[in-house]
């Protein structure tokens, strides 16, 4: 989908859901909100977009399609689900990470394994949050029945291509 | 409140700026600059999008209460059950500090492992406010649908399964 047409279309959820706010009090909530996301968002995505294009720029294109390209199969796909968990810091570093990877070749199916991956299990996030909170046999059940979830979406996408 | 700096953010600058010496390096100075501005340029043409994900991230709870979402989670049994909990950790705003004493607290007051795991996947697979305004920034829309579409029933999968394997004594 073109890019105008995606934004279009986010706009005016936007404004629908805007518009469902039932009083002033709620629009006012929403918009402490809007501000408090903007302060977060706005830093991070303007230097994680910068980031990326530069990221790109350094990573082996050859080296990264021979690893993750096309012709990489299962061995390409299983690496890019073990580096997606590995990724520190927040999605502003995964989704880097990703654009660049797609940006110098890698397969798209790679790729979705890669975020799918990091989406699902996270270092940081099991080991901070889900460890503590939930105990570990909890964990252990959620990763067991969720691990083949990343290769599943990433086949999936190679056999729709 | 949201810390301005993190530890996740501060991590990304210096990333960033490693990368900018780098590229400098290799490919001068000149190079690094314009490939920092060229992101600059993509980020105005980003910055429509990431507004309306910002006013759907920020309206949707408001709309719906975090209260309302968690009631949603095991007052329904069987597979309707685990899709109520799957769009619930979609539509749940905020990260792992607020999931995972939500799902925690779920736990105790009576939801079954089934619909507290496909409450966890669902909220790691979809959650609205990074797909909206994090994945949506970065990566291509038709990639972005390829990947909900296909992830769509893995966690009332993972929900099912739990229950066929570990059942409820």
């Amino acid at each position: 989908m073109n890019i105008l047409i995606g934004t279009v279309l986010l706009v005016g959820l936007a404004l629908w859901l805007w518009r469902q706010l039932p009083d002033g009090d709620a629009r006012e909530r929403a918009r402490t909100e809007v501000k408090r996301l903007a302060v977060f968002i706005l830093p991070r995505i303007t230097v994680a977009l910068i980031g990326a294009a530069l990221f790109a720029e350094l990573l082996p294109a050859e080296r990264v399609r021979e690893l993750f390209g096309s012709g990489s199969g299962v061995t390409g796909l299983a690496l890019a689900v073990l580096l997606g968990p590995l990724t520190p810091g927040g999605p502003f570093v995964c989704f880097a990470v990703a654009a660049a990877g797609l940006q110098v070749g890698a397969s798209s199916a790679a790729v979705l394994a890669y975020v799918t991956a990091w989406s699902l299990f996270s270092a940081t996030k099991v080991l901070a949050y889900e460890m503590p909170l939930m105990g570990q046999s909890f964990v252990l059940k959620r990763l067991i029945l969720s691990l083949p979830i990343p290769f599943f979406v990433a086949m999936g996408a190679a056999l729709l291509r | 409140m949201t810390p301005r700096i993190d530890s996740g953010f501060l991590f990304l600058i210096g990333a960033t700026i490693a990368a900018a010496v780098l590229v400098a390096l290799q490919s001068g100075p000149g190079h690094a600059l314009q490939t920092a501005l060229g992101a600059l340029g993509f980020l105005a043409v980003l910055l429509p999008k990431i507004g309306a994900g910002v006013v759907i991230a920020a309206t949707i709870p408001v709309l719906i209460p975090r209260e309302r979402i968690s009631t949603w989670i095991g007052r329904e049994s069987g597979v309707k059950g685990l899709a109520a909990a799957t769009i619930a950790g979609a539509l749940l705003p905020g990260g792992p500090s607020m999931a995972y004493p939500l799902t925690a607290s779920l736990l105790v007051s009576g939801a079954d492992l089934g619909a507290s795991l496909a409450f966890v996947t669902g909220w790691s697979l979809f959650n609205l406010n990074r797909t909206l305004i994090w994945e949506l920034s970065f990566l291509p829309y038709d990639f972005v649908a390829v990947r909900v579409g296909l992830a769509l029933l893995t966690p009332i999968l993972v929900g099912m399964l739990a229950r066929a394997i570990w059942k409820p004594t």
